[in-house]
């Protein structure tokens, strides 16, 4: 977390490397967004995704899961509901032009 | 033969986005409140911090939408608000961009109802979406830098399907 500040005594520069250089690796320990695992989906785990998400931001027609990564608040309570199922995306970098392009669609292949 | 139509969305797309990435390093940022429960505002404000020093890309906050480039609209577009937020659109001169941020901006948490639209887009067009809740400091800089062409979005090519181990 305070790494910008050892660098910034000891280079005298605390400004992040962004967008020039990578990431700043405390942004690792940031809350994502979830990601899945399809075949460890079954439809009820689906089912209980959805009715779980404070947010409105999972939607499920038991066939495939909705994310809409413009509503996910990224709480946490779907990687709690889905064990291994999901784990954090780690990806927090998520700005878009197109509305749509947030909405990402996972195929429910468990049994 | 293409649709006339996807082919001129298309053409002012393309213009729309070369006339944003005129701004490039100059651009003034006006931020609007529609409710919001002020982390945005928080997170927006650390942008002029050292550590990600807004400044040095040439991205300034101004507080007066008549000197600004950029709107960054924060908050579920509460109704009561409308007013000032098409007021705020109208004053800002053109061309200009907005940009919604946070969950609640997006259609999450809040749903439509008689008090809130729910989401930004229904009152204003929306030029670049930033999610998050708040988004940090880093991801609104990096909307920012999409909003004038100088980074590309990638959340396009993102998956949140996961691979590897067996299934159970």
């Amino acid at each position: 977390m305070a790494f910008w500040f050892y660098r910034g005594l000891r280079r005298g520069i605390v400004t992040t490397r962004y967008p020039k250089g990578e990431l700043d690796p405390w942004t690792r320990h940031l809350p994502t967004a979830p990601a899945f695992h399809p075949d460890r989906l079954t439809p009820e785990l689906a089912q209980r995704l959805a009715v779980g998400c404070p947010a409105g931001a999972i939607t499920t027609d038991g066939r495939e899961l909705v994310v809409d990564l413009g509503r996910c608040t990224a709480c946490g309570r779907c990687l709690e509901l889905a064990g291994d199922a999901a784990a954090p995306s780690g990806e927090s970098l998520l700005a878009a032009v197109e509305r749509s392009d947030l909405i990402k669609r996972i195929p429910v292949a468990g049994r | 033969m293409t649709d006339p139509n996807t082919e001129l969305e298309q053409v002012s797309s393309e213009l729309r986005r070369q006339t944003l990435s005129i701004f490039g390093r100059s651009l003034h940022i006006r931020t609007v409140d529609t409710g919001s429960c002020a982390a945005c505002e928080s997170e927006i404000r650390l942008l002029a911090a050292p550590h990600y020093d807004l400044h040095r890309l040439g991205f300034f906050f101004t507080p007066a939408p008549r000197h600004a480039d950029l709107l960054m609209v924060t908050g579920p577009a509460v109704r009561a608000a409308d007013n000032l937020l098409l007021k705020a659109f109208e004053a800002t001169p053109d061309p200009k961009a907005v940009i919604a941020v946070g969950a609640c901006a997006l259609g999450g948490v809040y749903t439509e109802d008689e008090l809130v639209h729910g989401a930004v887009d229904r009152v204003l067009p929306v030029d670049v979406y930033v999610p998050g809740c708040p988004p940090s400091p880093l991801a609104l800089l990096q909307g920012l830098l999409v909003a004038v062409d100088r980074l590309q979005s990638r959340v396009a090519a993102l998956s949140l399907e996961l691979d590897g181990g067996a299934p159970r």
